[in-house]
């Protein structure tokens, strides 16, 4: 059991999110970005989906009452019991430890996962909080929480090299987006400035949508307004403001306004790390390439699993100039 | 029947910007022979008034495959008939703030409005916006109302309002800038009980006026303590 001592931020628990109850207008929830909680879930030998807590910018403050595995993956300063320990790094932690979480150098969320996971009562089947319906609450210092049950020994001890850590410190970054199915509410104009322009993400975003602010989106004659229609996370919809908002992983089933591109999936947890104030740009890739990115990321994640379940090894090789870590199995002597 | 990507992980299959039953219908029809038809990539389906996403998991299929089987699913031309689901509701004083203003707003008495609110059967075209909030069609236009200039930060769960010529039901405790005029003691949704939502997509909904000792029973009754 973990205890919370001291809770500075919006506290939750998430997994992979809810699935199957969407058409009952339920959102997905979930981890914002996927890839680092994933990671950190590999970090104590857990599937990637065992749920884990969330946090926005700043950490929790913690006491373990009984021996855990645990690894914070974010840029962000630990402390276990007064002394300096490594993000992307999974500890032992004995009973009566106390697990400091400093604020994040870089992006917006961060994960602390255990070995066996946060213990839940699924809701809708997922432990992923949704507080607007009920579905879980934010976390408050004084509350308690169970792990599952896991094997600890050899959880410890694992290490994700910094070449391999996702680095969210860049103030503007390119995302993809494939073109949207209201473009027909848009100009011509409006399409190009959507796809040129760079975007500000504004104080006024959540889990739920990332409002930006920029150069006006211009609508058609149709108008900003369509009969309403099913929303994912990743959906750009440009209201009559002409200010887009992107839906992140709260986002409500359905809306009502023209919907002018989708994040892809491979870079939706890259934005879900943009500070406010912080830029982006929006560039056009079709449906193909999209998931070939998708792919791609899996095939890394897989890879980084492997590596940190010691199954491969992780080499730096330069290719035309340019150094890339690649990976290669290790064999099994005997 | 268009079909258009919704990002990497989802299709779109649209039947035109329209609300009318038939086209509802097409989309239900279509959604629910999607889920029958067992897809292993399927993550799940989610209607609206004349479209639908179909979610899928893209590391098993791409768009194209996605697109070529729900072209090939013959989705059955019946109609599908929901529940018909009775809703009490206590109109107006606390329950409902903003009857009178609709009444003066339509030229109407306070219980004509309740009278037109509660005669027509509604049909529940989807759920959406909130948990278990349901869009409803057949609202009577004589008492279409305006939106409140500033929205309401704290809206109770259960309350039962009127947006133009829309009328429908808050699931849930949250801000919102529709005209209030009732409220029912019945959860809409609740994460514990199965289905999670009192109401379905297809499903005919009638508003049963009661009185306010008829409505703190069935608050009880459904709540509890809470």
């Amino acid at each position: 059991m973990i205890e919370l001592l001291r809770v500075p931020s919006l506290l939750t628990v998430q997994d992979a999110g809810r699935k199957g109850y969407r058409k009952l207008g339920v959102p997905v929830s979930g981890y914002m970005d996927d890839f680092s909680a994933r990671i950190a879930n590999y970090l104590v030998g857990n599937p990637g989906d065992e749920p884990l807590l969330e946090f926005l910018l700043g950490g929790p403050t913690l006491r373990f009452n009984a021996s855990a595995v645990f690894a914070v993956a974010g840029d962000v300063d630990l402390r276990l019991n007064g002394v300096p320990i490594e993000p992307w790094t999974s500890y032992w932690a004995k009973r009566g430890d106390v697990l400091e979480v400093g604020t994040l150098n870089n992006g917006l969320y961060g994960y602390i996962a255990f070995a066996g996971g946060v213990k839940c009562e699924k809701l809708l089947g997922s432990c992923s909080t949704y507080a607007r319906a009920g579905l879980g609450r934010p976390l408050k210092a004084g509350d308690r929480l169970n792990l599952g049950h896991a094997i600890l020994t050899g959880k410890e001890g694992r290490y994700l090299p910094e070449e391999l850590r996702p680095d969210y410190s860049a103030e503007e970054i390119a995302v993809g987006v494939i073109p949207g199915p209201d473009l027909d509410h848009f100009t011509e104009e409006g399409i190009r400035t959507f796809l040129s322009e760079t975007y500000t993400v504004t104080p006024e975003s959540d889990r739920m949508g990332y409002r930006l602010d920029g150069k006006e989106i211009e609508h058609s004659g149709k108008g900003a307004g369509i009969v309403t229609g099913p929303l994912v996370p990743g959906t750009v919809q440009a209201p009559a403001s002409g200010r887009p908002i992107v839906m992140m992983r709260d986002a409500q089933t359905t809306g009502g306004y023209a919907r002018i591109g989708v994040v892809i999936s491979a870079h939706l947890s890259m934005l879900a790390q943009l500070r406010p104030g912080f830029r982006v740009r929006f560039r056009e890739v079709n449906v193909e390439g999209a998931r070939e990115e998708l792919l791609r990321r899996e095939r890394t994640l897989r890879a980084i699993r492997l590596f940190l379940e010691r199954n491969m090894r992780a080499y730096r090789v330069r290719i035309a100039g340019e150094e890339i870590v690649t990976f290669a199995k290790v064999e099994k002597e005997g | 029947m268009k079909v258009k990507p919704l990002g990497d992980s989802a299709l779109l299959i649209s039947f035109g910007e329209v609300i009318n039953e038939g086209i509802n219908d097409r989309v239900h029809a279509l959604a629910r022979a999607i889920e029958k038809a067992g897809f292993e990539w399927l993550v799940e389906v989610v209607p609206a008034y004349s479209s639908l996403a179909v979610i899928y998991d893209p590391t098993l299929i791409d768009f194209e495959g996605v697109k070529r089987a729900v072209e090939g699913v013959e989705a059955s031309a019946e109609s599908f008939e929901g529940e018909l689901v009775e809703i009490p509701v206590v109109y107006g004083g606390e329950y409902g703030p903003d009857l009178e203003f609709v009444a003066k707003h339509s030229g109407l008495s306070v219980d004509d409005v309740i009278e037109i609110h509660s005669k027509p059967v509604y049909r529940v075209y989807f759920l959406g916006f909130l948990p278990g909030f349901a869009y409803l069609g057949g609202m009577d236009e004589r008492i279409a109302a305006p939106r409140l200039e500033r929205p309401r930060l704290k809206v109770p769960a259960g309350s039962v309002g009127i947006a133009g010529k829309q009328t429908g039901i808050y699931p849930l405790e949250s801000p919102g800038g529709w005209r209030l005029i009732g409220r029912t003691p019945l959860r809409l949704f609740s994460p514990e009980r199965k289905p999670p939502t009192l109401l379905q997509p297809g499903d005919r909904v009638k508003f049963v006026p009661i009185d306010e000792e008829e409505f703190l029973r069935l608050y009880q009754e459904e709540w509890g303590n809470d």
